[in-house]
């Protein structure tokens, strides 16, 4: 269990704790998608909003719940104001806005107001709630157009609600599928593409299909439930280990050329403590002609069904079951937590062993090919840096990637690690580069 | 990797075991719980539909107690497992039992301990989902915000005082 690391490149090192904690439990956080602000749901029924400047609490959501707060999700794309969903387990979801006009203003005057200030203006407004599931929300997310809301419960399904106007949100969709509690939900970072993960061990992706939303494929694989489901960012062979275009074998090349067809992949974890990576098979080409031919889509002849397969297996560092992983939209890294307290962060790269294999060069039979390359990966995934403890002896319910934006930051585009635990502590970590 | 080649051999013979005293968990004040502890902590509870301890009705039973010491001296989290013996193969009441040892330890035990409680293997005619539940910490959690149930398990728990 504790045989050194492959290649040990990185140090997870402590940065802050957002300050106050609190005093109970604290499930997930969700970095605001333009401020340098993370929203914490707490199991005493509220939320907070910390800055990542400042590391602390500026605000408090209140009065909106009755149970825990389980889930929280920005509403990505809005301008002049902040939009938070949260999710709980009294079994509804909350809509709440704040207008963010004269934040910058606020920022640079150093207007400075009391946490206890009565000021109205000045704190999250309840806007509305979407009631609908019959028990415990676990998770909820915004498309990223910011046009749906998923959302997913205890009840066995899941809701995409669509918002036509401010405060006026249409379900369009009641997915029945899992057998069990749903955990998680994600969305596709370019297509509108739903995926959920359940307490059933599987994992499903949807898509609109003649205005109905239906399942597109089932993912088999975990066996235990699957906590945590999410896609891999856009545009990733330009940011991770892709980008290093020459000298690529013409093996390579192939490969990488069959991941861009296939688009972000997907990462999910569970409580079988793997980590499991998923990719779309590439559909024929013919087919994507046929889909820009503009034929409506109720006479399309091709299926909507997509074909998932298990790409890898991350190399397994948990001891327990892992609730969170998040995918570095600037690195390609992979971070994870669990009950185990431990944070693992994993790196993707060519894989050292290049297989003998005597591939026929400029094969007509492409798709022959593709089968090929699914069966031996021509990458591997290698634990980079293992943090013991980071909450102390308390599990860790979430983990995610976040921008730097402290006055320590060392380059524009530096990450920072979120994790949240059951010590109801969120806590800050940055990445330290080994120098070898 | 080599983690296949290893034996599963019983923890308790480890000679790598000793996280206990290892340096960087010293504040921890490791009292050194054992299984008979977690037996006087558990046996007490009482059933929720007899006038009985589950002690007393051998629902909770020494030799099905065991302390996993932490797997690797960087880490001080030691997991307690408590397999418990429903009365009747159809207990309907072995997850609100089980929830009740799970509660009770939760609240008696210092946080560096995990607690797996499971129904012991072909006691109880749905054991997997029993075992299941009992093991999702977002179920129990959402379970004990559950007014009628914590009703239930406080009076259980109220003759362990």
């Amino acid at each position: 269990m504790t045989s050194p690391l492959e290649a040990p490149s990185y140090t997870i090192q402590p940065l802050a704790t957002l300050s106050p904690p609190s005093s109970s439990r604290t499930w997930q956080s969700a970095p605001h998608p333009s401020l340098p602000l993370v929203a914490t749901a707490c199991s005493d029924r509220n939320v907070r909003v910390y800055s990542l400047t400042s590391f602390t609490l500026v605000h408090t959501v209140t009065g909106g719940h009755k149970r825990s707060v389980r889930t929280v999700s920005w509403k990505p794309g809005v301008k002049g104001q902040s939009v938070l969903a949260t999710g709980s387990f009294d079994a509804s979801a909350g809509i709440w806005r704040r207008d963010e006009r004269g934040l910058e203003d606020d920022f640079t005057a150093q207007k400075q107001r009391g946490d206890d200030d009565e000021e109205e203006d000045d704190d999250y407004q309840f806007s509305c709630i979407l009631d609908g599931h019959d028990s415990e929300i676990k998770s909820l997310s915004w498309s990223p157009s910011g046009q749906y809301l998923a959302t997913c419960s205890r009840d066995k399904s899941v809701w995409i609600w669509e918002e036509l106007e401010d405060d006026n949100f249409e379900t369009v969709a009641v997915l029945q599928e899992h057998d069990q509690d749903v955990k998680c939900v994600a969305w596709h970072p370019e297509e509108d593409i739903l995926a959920s993960a359940s307490y059933d061990e599987t994992v499903r992706l949807y898509k609109e299909d003649a205005d109905d939303w239906v399942q597109i494929a089932q993912l088999n694989g975990h066996d235990e439930t699957v906590w945590w489901v999410e896609f891999e960012g856009s545009g990733m062979s330009t940011k991770d280990f892709r980008a290093q275009r020459e000298n690529l074998s013409q093996e390579r090349a192939q490969h990488l050329e069959l991941l861009e067809r296939s688009g972000p992949r997907l990462a999910t974890c569970s409580d079988d403590r793997t980590i499991r990576i998923w990719r779309r098979k590439p559909k024929e080409n013919r087919q994507y002609a046929s889909q820009n031919t503009g034929i409506p889509s109720i006479i399309r002849s091709f299926n909507i069904d997509e074909d998932w397969f298990q790409e890898a297996i991350l190399p397994q560092r948990h001891d327990r079951v892992i609730y969170s992983i998040s995918w570095s939209r600037k690195t390609g890294l992979i971070v994870s937590a669990g009950s185990d307290g431990k944070i693992i962060l994993y790196k993707e790269r060519w894989e050292s062993q290049v297989p003998n294999g005597v591939k026929a060069d400029g094969d007509a039979n492409a798709p022959e090919d593709a089968e090929e390359s699914q069966r031996t990966p021509l990458t591997e995934w290698i634990v980079v840096a293992e943090l013991f403890s980071a909450h102390g002896v308390f599990e860790v319910n979430h983990v995610c990637w976040a921008k730097r934006n402290d006055k320590g930051r060392r380059h524009e585009d530096e990450e920072i690690i979120v994790s949240t635990g059951d010590d109801g502590e969120v806590k800050v970590w940055t990445l330290d580069e080994l120098k070898t | 990797l080599f983690d296949n080649l290893t034996p599963t051999y019983n923890y308790l013979s480890d000679p790598f075991d000793g996280p206990d005293s290892s340096g960087d968990s010293d504040d921890d004040s490791v009292e050194d719980i054992d299984e008979q502890e977690i037996y006087d902590l558990i046996s007490s509870i009482s059933d929720p539909e007899h006038p009985l301890s589950l002690g007393s009705l051998a629902v909770v039973n020494l030799p099905d107690i065991h302390i996993i010491p932490p797997t690797s001296p960087h880490s001080s989290i030691s997991t307690v497992v408590v397999e418990i013996t429903p009365t009747i193969t159809h207990c309907s009441l072995a997850t609100v039992i089980g929830l009740g040892v799970r509660v009770r330890l939760e609240q008696a035990l210092p946080p560096r301990f995990r607690v797996d409680v499971r129904v012991k293997k072909g006691t109880h005619s749905t054991d997997t989902a029993v075992n299941k539940q009992l093991g999702d910490k977002e179920r129990v959690a959402a379970a004990l915000e559950n007014g009628t149930l914590m009703g239930v398990i406080r009076k259980m728990l109220a003759t362990c005082e």
